[in-house]
Order: structure tokens, then C-alpha cells, then sequence
């Protein structure tokens, strides 16, 4: 490469024993396959010498046509894949797109379901911060760290295979409710596990928020400023660590987050430390919204009794004519949705997370589009990382938690 | 009830139908009962209100068409708009200007000038869901075994107007299940919501009263007469008009679900009348045949042997290539078996020993195309075969049971051939068939050399030197040309071929290249050559052919079948009276807009 580098010399005297080393630009290549490039990202990196002069991320590798599958499903077979966006935090995605669905058809879902979706998608939330948070432990040498995590996450993960029958893909959520309720003792088996996450995020705090090398590897580094930050299309828990206040579920509240207890919490400098520190703190903000859905949910249906949009009972379905038919009208045809367009948002884990639904009135989407909060952010990695030195580059990905599902759709 | 008389401005009926009505079961009005479609719509148009909605109707209209017109839909079971009224379902009702607070049933009532009609009024949604939990009443828990699952008008009413469980909690009356009808339909009593349009077919439209309803009350089923099945041959309609799972045909029965299968426009093979059919298929495989809607054709209608005329897209096919005769016949492959062919037949050439045969099975490209190999053989004789003669009717069925006997003749005249009688094939030592139907395989056999284009198996095609596989007209491309002289398209509909089956003017066109001549590279390109020779094809294109057909008028015949249908004057080319009417789907046509 004939390019030289643009960075400034610190010696102009070539003799001397402090002048920078001529070099060329060298061109690296992170991933697709490395541990730590999340999901199968690739990133292509051109160096001058340790210092990042370019980072071009390149996302597709996930890609499943996620779009176009859509419009080739019912309005329910769209379901699975929207657990398969941000695999970490599933709940928060179905909850996202059959708040769509319910909006296009006109439809208020049970107030039990309100309030079960709300608490497991913040259980969700607390998953994906600890990942998140596990992994920039893990991948700054901080391996206790990210046991921490994991045996946090385990437990949740275990009360929602016992809620969902599946620890990930739980396509859980369902047009007018939810698929399950709470079997019975869950949720005393929730509050059991409540004080031991916040004793492994309290171990996690002592561990890293005061540790020299951590604070060393992350003040500072990947700054950027609240006002660019809305430029790139930030949102979420990276735009609020840069302070600027903006989540969905206080700005514009949807479900049952108006009758909550809870508060944003927002950073300063937009650096990974923040990233960091932010999340730890939404995940004690998610465990006061989980004690209070406990205490205020009301008994009741979890799903709507209404054989236009919800499955009739087995009972039914086996036994009456009525049901039977529903359910193959249901099943076969897909529920009727009002033609229509809507775009509705909640706060995702990591943002914003909108969806755009078109429907043309019959049993299938006719359009959905996803607006993931990975992608801008993601498309700002070189923004963050450009002048900091290569070993930067780990931890600045991972502060901004790029998930490869939802980006690559 | 001056209403219900007939206006007086209704033109006479076409000479030849009946103006003395069928025994009418269904309790229909006076004027109605000999088939309302038949008569042209008089001009006269009247404005009634749908829902507040001004719609422009026709003075014939009933409340159901006249809604139908903005697409609003009023339910229906019993009604069909080419059968006498029955307002036997009473799913139906509506509220009407007339009678404020009364509901009056939309398929009997007819609009006037300045009617309100109501459909979304409370008590005609009460009425709706009445209705249908009624009709529920004794209905069977089938629909897991039920051929009509999928295209039930009770289920698909169900999810639009009920959608609740039954509140009627009654043991279901057992009634005879799986009755076989005739040797077309099987009959189900449980399934049966009376609606009796099957009745009022056989009555008015078969003109062979071989339904009836016995019994009272709940307990009345569908029946035949004793000693006398459902044999009329126009029997398969019954199937097609029941709204539920009752009639069901007995050769497609339990053989695919139907939304597995691919719907798509075609032309039945099975006589010259060249009814406009739906053929449904899964890969290469046909399921079954239905009437697709072409008032100058078929009306919505067609006969039960017609209906089986697919089986020989699916049996008894000539998959592969192959070259010798008898024991000796061995796959070759397509390149191999027509180079072979034209190695055969390159040095007969214009030695005055060659024959062409063909088939009124052909397409009018096939037979093009057929012709232009005998063009560059200079054949000496032009056998011409097909299918034998049935029996026919004044309705739908003609005696001719090849779909293009008028389009060969055309094409034959064009190319300026004389035709002779396939049966007495002689004079020849080579001869090369465009499909072997009623070539004679004794006559065969004693050929020198013999290159079929075969569809199926047959004796003929055991004789071949070399065999090549041929599409059916379902599969392919192409027009036909019907007993009075209608131009048709066919599509290829089916979405897998067999084996190596081709159309036969594309292994036409590989053997002219083999024998050093030109032939067509699509079916719009052979129909092109085509329209250059012909003078009764000037000025047409394939492309440009309407989905309805257009109609030949040097071709039209002097002589009509009583019933038959026939072209509209001044209006054969036009696609207006076949679409499918505003608020129907396409594909519901024959079953009255109730599948």
C-alpha cells in the first residue's frame, strides 16, 4: 500500500529513537468467525500500526429474509421469527409485533396478558443487559464476571422455559394474550430468584465499576455526543447512556408501563463506561417493574375469548362443530386483519423497536418491515472506534450489543 | 307480488327452451324458474341504496346482485343465480325500506326504484348468527374427513357472521352417511343443510328430476327415486352447487385436500363443445376438473364424462423418449430418439412413401407444426384420426368427443391438404403421427417405418420406431377451435411436466431441424405461421386472444342443439359477460358464488 498514514508525527527527526516507525496502512480482517464479533459479523479493520484508522462492519451473514418470509405466513407463523430477531430478549420482540397486529385489527388484549407481558419482557431486559454486560467482562479478561451473568440469566432462563415451555425461541405472545399463564408456585419461584440477580449484579458492580482496568479500557473510549448520537439514530440504553432521556416506555407508554413504578436511568459522556454502568442499573430499574407486575396483576383470562382471532379451547375444537371450524378457518386461513398500515414501537433491550405492518385484509401480512435499534447504532461503529487502538475494538462492540438476528434480519 | 311477474319488457326467449317450467321443487316464483341467465338482462336500470350506498342496479336484480354490484356481500346457501328461488336457508334476510323492521329474504325479493336495503342492521346480524347456529344444529364434527373442508360455505360463513360456540346443546341426529347417489356422487345426510339447489338443478337445468326431498322437518334428507340413481350425465353439477360437504364426487374423494391443489384456467378435452374448465393439479399430477364460467360456452356447467376426461393426462403416459418397437423399445433420451427419427426419415424424403397422420387431439400449433414436416417431406397423404363418436345431447354434449376436429380441418385447409379417413391407412411405407389417437395399430405394424408423437400408451404407440413423449392439451400452450367454430386458448397449467413430455410442435420443430427445415420455437410462433395461411385467422395474434375465446363466424354452424349455448350477437369477442362478477371470487363462478 502506497497510502501513509495521516496521524501525526510525534518526532520529525527520522534518527531519533522516539520517531514513529513509518509504516503503511495494514487491512485486518475480525470475524465473521471470532468469539468475540457476536452474532457472525465481519469487520474489515485498516490499521496504522495498533491505531484504527477504519472499521467497516459488514452484517448479512444472518440474514433469513425475515421480510419476506412474512408476507408468506399467517399472522401468527410470523411469530417464530420475531423470537429469532434479538434471540437474548424474544418476549420483548413478540410482544413488539402482536402489539401490531392487535393495533391493525382494533384489539385490547386481557389485562392479565398486559401485565405477563410486561413482566416477562422486562425479565428479557434483564437477560440481555447481563449478556451484554457478561460478555465485555469475558472479553476484557473478567471471566468471574461473565459466570456471574450467566448464573443470573440461568435462572431467569429456567423460570421461562417453566412460563414458555422454551428457554429462547418462545413465541410466547399471541393476537388478543399470551399462550401460558403462570403455572402454579411460579411466581413465588420468581421472587425467590429476584435477590439472588441482584446479588450476582451487585457482586458484578464491585467487580468492574471500580476495577482499574476495566474503568482504564472504558472511560473514554467510544465517545460520542447526545446530539450525534440522535443524528446516527441511537436509541435505547446506548443514546440514554450519552444522557439524553428518550425510552419508549416513558415517552410514549404503551401496555400496562403507565401504571409502573420505575426510573430512566441516563449517563453522561457516551462512552462504553456508561454503556456499561447504564445497563447495570436498568436491570435494577427491571426488577422493580417485575415486583410490581407480581403485586398489581390481576387474575383473569390470559388471552381474548374471541373465535375470530384467538383458538377455541381443545375441548372445542374436538368435540363441536364450531370449534372445529374456527380452528380450521384459523389455522388454514390465518386470521382476518383489517387492511391497514400501522407502525408501532416499544423499548427493545437495546432501543427502539418498531414495526411496520401492512396489512391488504387477509389471513397474511402483505408487508412488515423491521426498524431493529442494532443497525444505526451498529452503522456508527466507525464513527466510535476511529483513532482508538485495535484492542478498543472488542469492547466498544460489545458496549453497544449488537444483535446479528435483528440487524441482519 | 306484481313485483315478482316477469317485467314486460323481458325479450322472448331463445327459440328452443321451454317456456313451460320444470316440476319446481324449490317453491321458486312464477318467471324465474327456467333459468333467469339465459334471458338477456333487459336494459331497463333502476337505483336502489345498499346501506346508504346509491348503486345503479338492473330492474332484474335481486337484493343479494344488487348488493353484490358494490361488492357488499349479503350470505347465502340456497340461492344460485342461475336456479328458480327456494328462500329456504334464510341466512339471507335483510331489511328493506318496504318493510321497516321486518326482514325479507334478499335472494327473493327484487330492487325497485329507491329501495333501501339494510345488511348491517342489528337484527339482520342477529339473523345471521341465528341462522347459522341453527344450520349447525345437527352438523357433524367432519371437517378433519370432509373433501369441502377448505372451500365450505359454512365454514367460511361460520368465521364471518357466528364466530361463538353453539348454545344449543341437543344430541346430533344421526342420518345415512356416505349414500352412494349414483356413479358420480356419494351423499352425505349428516352434512346436508337442505338448501335443495341440488334438486333444482336436476329439475331446471338437467331436465332430469332425479332428486327430491323426502321426509319432514329435521328428519328430511336428500334423496333418489328407488330403482333409479343420480345417472343423469350432468350429475357432477350437484357436486359443485352444494354449499357444504353433502354431495361429494366419488373420483375425487379423499384424493387431495384442496388447498393443496393448483388452480388454473384450461379447455375440457372431452368433446368439440370445448367447455372453459378449471383443471386443478398438484405437480404433474391432475385432481380434478370444475366449469369455469363462459355464458357462450358453458354457461357455468359441464357433463360428468368430461369431467373424467383428465385421466388420461395422469395414466397410461408416455413418459421417455424411446426408439424401437415392442420388446425391443429402449429409453434413449430426447436427443438421441429424434436424431434417430430424422436419420429414418431423411432419405424417404420426397420419395412420394410418406405419410402424416393426425389427431383432432391436436392443438392448432401441434397440427401446424405436423404439417410442416409433411411440407419438408413432401408427403404424399394426410391421415386425419381422433377419438370415436359418442353420445350427444342438446346441451353440452356433442357426438364428436375431440376438442379440435374444426381446428385441424382449419389448419389442413390453410396448409391446402386434403384429409383422409385415419382408419384406412394405406399407399405409405412411413408415416409420422401427431398423436395416435384411432390410428389402427394392425395397420401399423405392418409399416416400414412409424415415428409417434404419443401421449399415452396405447397400440398405436407400441409400433413406433421411435416414440416421443407429448404433452396433454393441460399441459401446453395453445388453441383449440370448438364445434361451432370458438378460437380457445389452453394454458400450461399443470406446474411439473412427465418424464420427457413436450407440446407436440416443439418435437416437431427438433425433427424439422434434424431434416433440415425450420419449424416453430413457441406455440405463439407456430400459431403465427398459422395466421399467415389462413384466412379466417387474419389479423389475430396468440397473445392477443381474449381468456374467453373469440368466435370464428365463417365457422358458425346453421344448425343448433335445442339447449345449447350459443354466442351472444355482437358480443362473442367481448370479455364482459364471462368476468366474474363484482363481490365473487374468480373460481366461484360455478358454484354460484357459494364455495
Amino acid at each position: 500500500m502506497t497510502e501513509r498514514s495521516n496521524a501525526p508525527a510525534q518526532d520529525t527527526d527520522p534518527l531519533s529513537l522516539d520517531a514513529e516507525m513509518p509504516s503503511a496502512l495494514m487491512t485486518v480482517n475480525l470475524g465473521p468467525s471470532h468469539p468475540a464479533m457476536h452474532g457472525t459479523v465481519r469487520m474489515t479493520v485498516t490499521l496504522d500500526g495498533e491505531t484504527i484508522v477504519h472499521v467497516d462492519p459488514e452484517i448479512g451473514f444472518l440474514h433469513r429474509g425475515f421480510s419476506k418470509s412474512s408476507e408468506n405466513s399467517t399472522w401468527h407463523q410470523v411469530l417464530p421469527y420475531t423470537d429469532r430477531l434479538n434471540y437474548v430478549s424474544p418476549i420483548l420482540n413478540n410482544t413488539g409485533y402482536i402489539m401490531g397486529v392487535e393495533k391493525l385489527i382494533g384489539l385490547k388484549p386481557t389485562e392479565r396478558a398486559e401485565y405477563l407481558r410486561v413482566l416477562g419482557g422486562e425479565i428479557c431486559r434483564i437477560c440481555d443487559h447481563l449478556t451484554c454486560i457478561g460478555a465485555i467482562g469475558l472479553e476484557l479478561g473478567a471471566f468471574t464476571v461473565f459466570l456471574y451473568a450467566m448464573e443470573a440469566r440461568e435462572l431467569f432462563w429456567d423460570r421461562i422455559a417453566e412460563l414458555c415451555g422454551a428457554r429462547v425461541t418462545v413465541s410466547w405472545t399471541r393476537i388478543g394474550g399470551v399462550a401460558t399463564d403462570m403455572p402454579p408456585g411460579w411466581d413465588q419461584k420468581l421472587r425467590d430468584i429476584l435477590p439472588r440477580v441482584i446479588e450476582l449484579t451487585n457482586e458484578i458492580d464491585t467487580l468492574l465499576t471500580r476495577n482499574r482496568i476495566f474503568v482504564d479500557r472504558t472511560r473514554g473510549i467510544g465517545v460520542i455526543s447526545g446530539d450525534e448520537a440522535i443524528d446516527w439514530g441511537f436509541t435505547g440504553p446506548c443514546l440514554r447512556a450519552c444522557g439524553v432521556n428518550y425510552d419508549v416506555r416513558k415517552a410514549h407508554p404503551y401496555s400496562v408501563y403507565d401504571r409502573m413504578d420505575f426510573e430512566i436511568p441516563l449517563g453522561t459522556r457516551g462512552d462504553t463506561y456508561d454503556r456499561y454502568v447504564l445497563r447495570l442499573e436498568e436491570i435494577r430499574q427491571s426488577h422493580r417493574i417485575i415486583l410490581q407486575c407480581l403485586e398489581q396483576m390481576p387474575p383473569g383470562p390470559i388471552i381474548i375469548d374471541d373465535w375470530r382471532y384467538a383458538l377455541p379451547p381443545k375441548k372445542e375444537v374436538f368435540g363441536s362443530i364450531e370449534g372445529v371450524m374456527a380452528h380450521f378457518k384459523l389455522i388454514m386461513e390465518g386470521i382476518q386483519v383489517p387492511a391497514g398500515e400501522v407502525y408501532v414501537y416499544t423499548e427493545g433491550a437495546n432501543g427502539e423497536l418498531g414495526f411496520h405492518i401492512v396489512s391488504n385484509g387477509t389471513g397474511k401480512p402483505y408487508a412488515i418491515q423491521l426498524r431493529g435499534p442494532g443497525l444505526p447504532i451498529l452503522s456508527a461503529m466507525p464513527r466510535l472506534i476511529q483513532g482508538h487502538a485495535v484492542a478498543d475494538l472488542i469492547p466498544v462492540f460489545d458496549s453497544i450489543n449488537m444483535i446479528g438476528g435483528e440487524v441482519e434480519q | 307480488m306484481s313485483d315478482h311477474a316477469p317485467p314486460p319488457s323481458a325479450p322472448p326467449r331463445p327459440a328452443g327452451e321451454s317456456s313451460s317450467a320444470a316440476v319446481n321443487t324449490g317453491g321458486g316464483q312464477p318467471g324465474a324458474a327456467a333459468g333467469q341467465a339465459q334471458i338477456p338482462a333487459p336494459p331497463k336500470k333502476v337505483k336502489v341504496f345498499v346501506d346508504g350506498v346509491e348503486v345503479e342496479a338492473d330492474a332484474r336484480d335481486n337484493l343479494i346482485e344488487a348488493a353484490r354490484r358494490i361488492g357488499v356481500a349479503i350470505p347465502y346457501f340456497c340461492y344460485h343465480p342461475r336456479l328458480s328461488i327456494a328462500a329456504q336457508c334464510r341466512i339471507c334476510l335483510v331489511e328493506t325500506s318496504d318493510a321497516p323492521g321486518r326482514l325479507v329474504p334478499g335472494c327473493q325479493v327484487r330492487v325497485k326504484e329507491g329501495l333501501k336495503i339494510i345488511t348491517t342492521s342489528p337484527a339482520v346480524k342477529d339473523n345471521q348468527r341465528g341462522s347459522m347456529e341453527f344450520h349447525l344444529v345437527n352438523h357433524p364434527v367432519d371437517c378433519a374427513i370432509c373433501d369441502q373442508s377448505g372451500e365450505c360455505k359454512l365454514q367460511d360463513y361460520y368465521m364471518e357472521y357466528d364466530h361463538q360456540p353453539s348454545r344449543i346443546g341437543v344430541i346430533k341426529l344421526a342420518k345415512p352417511k356416505r349414500e352412494i347417489f349414483g356413479p358420480q356422487v356419494v351423499y352425505d345426510a349428516e352434512r346436508c343443510i337442505m338448501c335443495t339447489r341440488c334438486v333444482r338443478f336436476m329439475d331446471e337445468i338437467a331436465k332430469e328430476p332425479q332428486l327430491a326431498v323426502v321426509d319432514r322437518g329435521t328428519y328430511s334428507l336428500i334423496s333418489t327415486f328407488p330403482g333409479q340413481p343420480l345417472d343423469s350425465k350432468y350429475s357432477g353439477n350437484t357436486v359443485d352447487i352444494c354449499p357444504v360437504g353433502a354431495l361429494l364426487n366419488r373420483d375425487f374423494r379423499f384424493q387431495s385436500r384442496v388447498w393443496f391443489v393448483n388452480k388454473s384456467p384450461t379447455i375440457c378435452t372431452g368433446c368439440s363443445n370445448g367447455c372453459n374448465v378449471y383443471v386443478e393439479s398438484r405437480g404433474n399430477v391432475v385432481y380434478r376438473l370444475l366449469p369455469r364460467r363462459n355464458e357462450e360456452v358453458n354457461q357455468v356447467w359441464m357433463c360428468d364424462e368430461g369431467r373424467l376426461s383428465y385421466h388420461a393426462t395422469n395414466e397410461k403416459r408416455v413418459q421417455w423418449a424411446r426408439t424401437g418397437r415392442g420388446d425391443n423399445a429402449a429409453s434413449v433420451g430426447p436427443r438421441i430418439a429424434v436424431e434417430r427419427a430424422a436419420e429414418i426419415l431423411r432419405p424417404l424424403a420426397g420419395q412420394g412413401s410418406v405419410g402424416i397422420a393426425l389427431s383432432a387431439q391436436c392443438t392448432n400449433e401441434e397440427a401446424t407444426a405436423a404439417f410442416q414436416i409433411g411440407k419438408q417431406l413432401r408427403a404424399s397423404r394426410y391421415f386425419f384420426g381422433g377419438q370415436p363418436a359418442g353420445d350427444s345431447d342438446d346441451f353440452l354434449i356433442r357426438a364428436d368427443k375431440n376438442p379440435n376436429t374444426r381446428g385441424v380441418q382449419l389448419v389442413a385447409e390453410a396448409f391446402g391438404v386434403k384429409l383422409e379417413d385415419a382408419s384406412g391407412i394405406d399407399g405409405v411405407k412411413a408415416l409420422v403421427a401427431m398423436r395416435t389417437d384411432g390410428l389402427p395399430a394392425e395397420k401399423l405394424a405392418a409399416m416400414e417405418v412409424f415415428i409417434a408423437i404419443a401421449q399415452n400408451e396405447d397400440a398405436a404407440a407400441m409400433e413406433a420406431d421411435v416414440t416421443l413423449p407429448c404433452e396433454s392439451v393441460y399441459e401446453q400452450d395453445g388453441t383449440l377451435i370448438n364445434w361451432y367454430g370458438r378460437l380457445q386458448r389452453t394454458w400450461d397449467s399443470l406446474p411439473a411436466a412427465v418424464g420427457d413430455a413436450a407440446p407436440g410442435w416443439s418435437w416437431a420443430k427438433r425433427l424439422l431441424d434434424g431434416l433440415g427445415g425450420v419449424g416453430p420455437t413457441t406455440a405463439a410462433d407456430a400459431f403465427r405461421t398459422l395466421a399467415e395461411l389462413s384466412p379466417h385467422l387474419a389479423g389475430f395474434s396468440f397473445d392477443g386472444l381474449p381468456d374467453d375465446g373469440i368466435v370464428i363466424e365463417a365457422l358458425l354452424p346453421a344448425q343448433w342443439p335445442a339447449r345449447a349455448p350459443r354466442p351472444l350477437p355482437g358480443a362473442h369477442s367481448v370479455r364482459g359477460p364471462q368476468t366474474t362478477p363484482p363481490g365473487m371470487k374468480v373460481g366461484d363462478e360455478a358454484s354460484g358464488g357459494s364455495r
